[in-house]
């Protein structure tokens, strides 16, 4: 489905960015920094010079005739830790677009989803990094946006309030339906968010697809890295002595995770592992914890600089060319995967 | 030393005049040259500060000549609307306000450029034109910085000598202030008369740079906070 069309140049300091892209209704831009990533969410919310056309759900945002001012655009900018207006409280910050938004959601609703109910007189100087963040959205959302654009989501939060971000990111985007466009450097964020990735570099578009097939083209040239795998879930039980929380992923697999007793069990979520973490077996391997290890079939092996990437589905492990060879791996056979415990880590 | 009062109150009365009279420009002005570069900013921003760096005598020279009833705007004035303003108490408003302009932008311009960008960025996808920005977001963000301007501008009218003098003379009762009754007093050797008025504009641009350091004092807390 195409929420969003973009055909954009804009001057950045050090070279052009240029940007031809039919995007869906959960995209993540990723790149290094520096890349371009902010300047391309400003430009399509007209806050910066740019040339090209953009579409927003049919509606021209940008041509060669037109060019709405960012007040007509109708898109949500939520700028790395919201920038919310320190004179205002909560409630007057949540309430400033209010006015003539009539497709907007209403208060008491983005209040309860946001969770902000107890913070709404306090001053913005009072509030956490997440808080803020939390309000940054409501007012977003508030204000009727047609598309989200979410800049470092969680840039300056500790790995726990990161996680709490995401998933609240997540829910938001169920149940209010609005196409998010989120700025990230990191992989897991962009997997956890988006079900499309741009990768952006030097102001260029360097792949651009599904999640999974962007983040493999990316990889290709250079390799070594940098491969996560990214499966949603659900909180089955909680081992405290044993140390572990077990969760089902999606699709069967029951892994256990370091004990994380603030994760309500039943409650959905979203798991990562670095392909660097999880190692392969040609066969069925004894003497270990069964829960983290399950049977895939090889689906491809892509071997660059010594190093050999397996791809099983959606999972990706990364071999040393040697211990590859020594599998005698091939595409369509049976192989098991492990991951140990602590190489799981919540992302949402 | 009522002649003293009366002095001081014609001085205060003309300073608040001026004042009020550059807040509105002056503070627009301030905002359009804190906005991202447009053709003749840099035209428009020297001919502001110009006060600051002439001799205040040229500044009453340019001004009457402008509004002597021979000058191009004087003789407007006198013929449209029968108003004479050289040598008038209208003439010590203008010339005072001439030379308080430059402080007010300055500051004010200072303070709006000290607004996040990116608050007046989000008021506008917010649904706010450019103005509304501004007077929603930059302004009650910017106004310890304001005030302060607005302060400092009304210190300047306070104390104007070389502009005021050329195009509104020294009239005791009409356009004397402070700083030229002053003047008059010396020149006429009542030197202890001089000195009382010396004390009365000290007292009053004391407390009102008294005001200006609070208030930026307490600016400089709130950023912290």
């Amino acid at each position: 489905m195409s929420v969003l069309e973009l055909d954009l140049r804009l001057p950045l300091a050090r070279y052009e960015l240029s940007v031809a892209a039919t995007l869906g209704p959960a995209v993540a831009v990723l790149g290094p920094s520096g890349a371009g990533k902010s300047s391309l969410v400003e430009a399509i919310a007209g806050l910066r010079p740019a040339r090209g056309r953009i579409v927003l759900g049919g509606r021209v945002l940008l041509d060669g005739d037109t060019r709405l001012a960012p007040e007509r655009r109708r898109v949500g900018w939520v700028p790395q830790e919201g920038a919310l207006f320190p004179h205002l409280s909560v409630r007057r910050n949540v309430e400033f677009a209010a006015a003539g938004a009539d497709r907007a959601p209403g208060f008491e609703a983005v209040v309860e989803a946001l969770e902000l109910g107890a913070l709404l007189e306090r001053s913005p100087r009072h509030l956490s990094g997440g808080e803020r963040r939390r309000v940054a959205l409501a007012r977003a959302l508030r204000a009727g946006s047609e598309l989200l654009l979410l800049d470092e989501p969680t840039a300056g939060l500790d790995p726990a309030r990161a996680r709490q971000a995401l998933h609240g990111i997540r829910e938001l985007r169920e149940r209010f339906g609005v196409p998010l466009l989120v700025v990230t450097h990191r992989e897991d964020e962009a997997l956890a968010l988006a079900d499309e990735v741009l990768l952006l570099d030097e102001g260029r578009v360097t792949a651009h697809g599904s999640a999974r097939q962007a983040l493999r083209a990316a990889r290709l040239p250079g390799v070594a890295a940098h491969g996560v795998n990214v499966a949603p879930g659900e909180v089955r039980a909680h081992d405290a002595e044993g140390g572990v929380t077990l969760v089902v992923l999606d699709e069967g697999h029951e892994v256990s995770i370091p004990h994380s007793p603030e994760l309500a069990v039943g409650g959905a979520i979203v798991l990562a592992a670095d392909a660097e973490d999880v190692l392969v077996a040609s066969e069925e391997p004894r003497g270990l914890s069964a829960r983290n290890a399950f049977r895939v079939e090889l689906t491809g092996l892509v071997e660059e600089a010594g190093a050999v990437l397996v791809e099983a589905g959606q999972w990706r492990a990364l071999l040393t060319a040697a211990a590859a060879r020594s599998l005698g791996l091939a595409p369509g056979a049976s192989a098991w995967l492990v991951v140990k415990t602590h190489g799981w880590r919540v992302v949402a | 030393m009522s002649a003293d009062l009366s002095l001081l109150f014609f001085t205060a009365q003309v300073a608040a005049l001026a004042t009020l009279l550059v807040l509105g420009p002056g503070v627009l002005l301030a905002w359009a040259l804190s906005r991202p570069a447009w053709r003749g900013r840099s035209l428009v921003e020297a001919l502001v500060s110009l006060p600051l760096v002439l001799p205040p005598t040229a500044v009453g020279l340019t001004l009457l000549w402008l509004l002597g009833r021979r000058g191009p705007v004087g003789s407007f004035l006198h013929e449209h609307l029968g108003l004479d303003v050289a040598f008038t108490w209208k003439a010590v408003v203008v010339s005072t306000a001439v030379m308080s302009l430059p402080l007010l932008v300055r500051s004010a311009r200072a303070a709006f450029e000290e607004v996040d960008p990116r608050l007046v960025g989000v008021a506008r996808t917010l649904g706010r034109s450019p103005l509304r920005a501004f007077v929603e977001v930059q302004v009650p963000l910017a106004w310890r910085g304001l005030l302060a301007g607005t302060v400092l501008a009304f210190a300047r009218a306070l104390g104007e000598f070389g502009a005021t003098i050329l195009v509104a003379g020294n009239i005791p009762g009409r356009t004397q202030t402070l700083a030229t009754g002053l003047y008059q007093r010396v020149q006429a050797g009542d030197d202890a008369g001089a000195l009382r008025l010396a004390g009365l504009a000290a007292a009053l641009a004391f407390a009102a740079l008294l005001a200006v350091e609070v208030l930026q004092r307490r600016r400089e807390r709130s950023l912290e906070r």
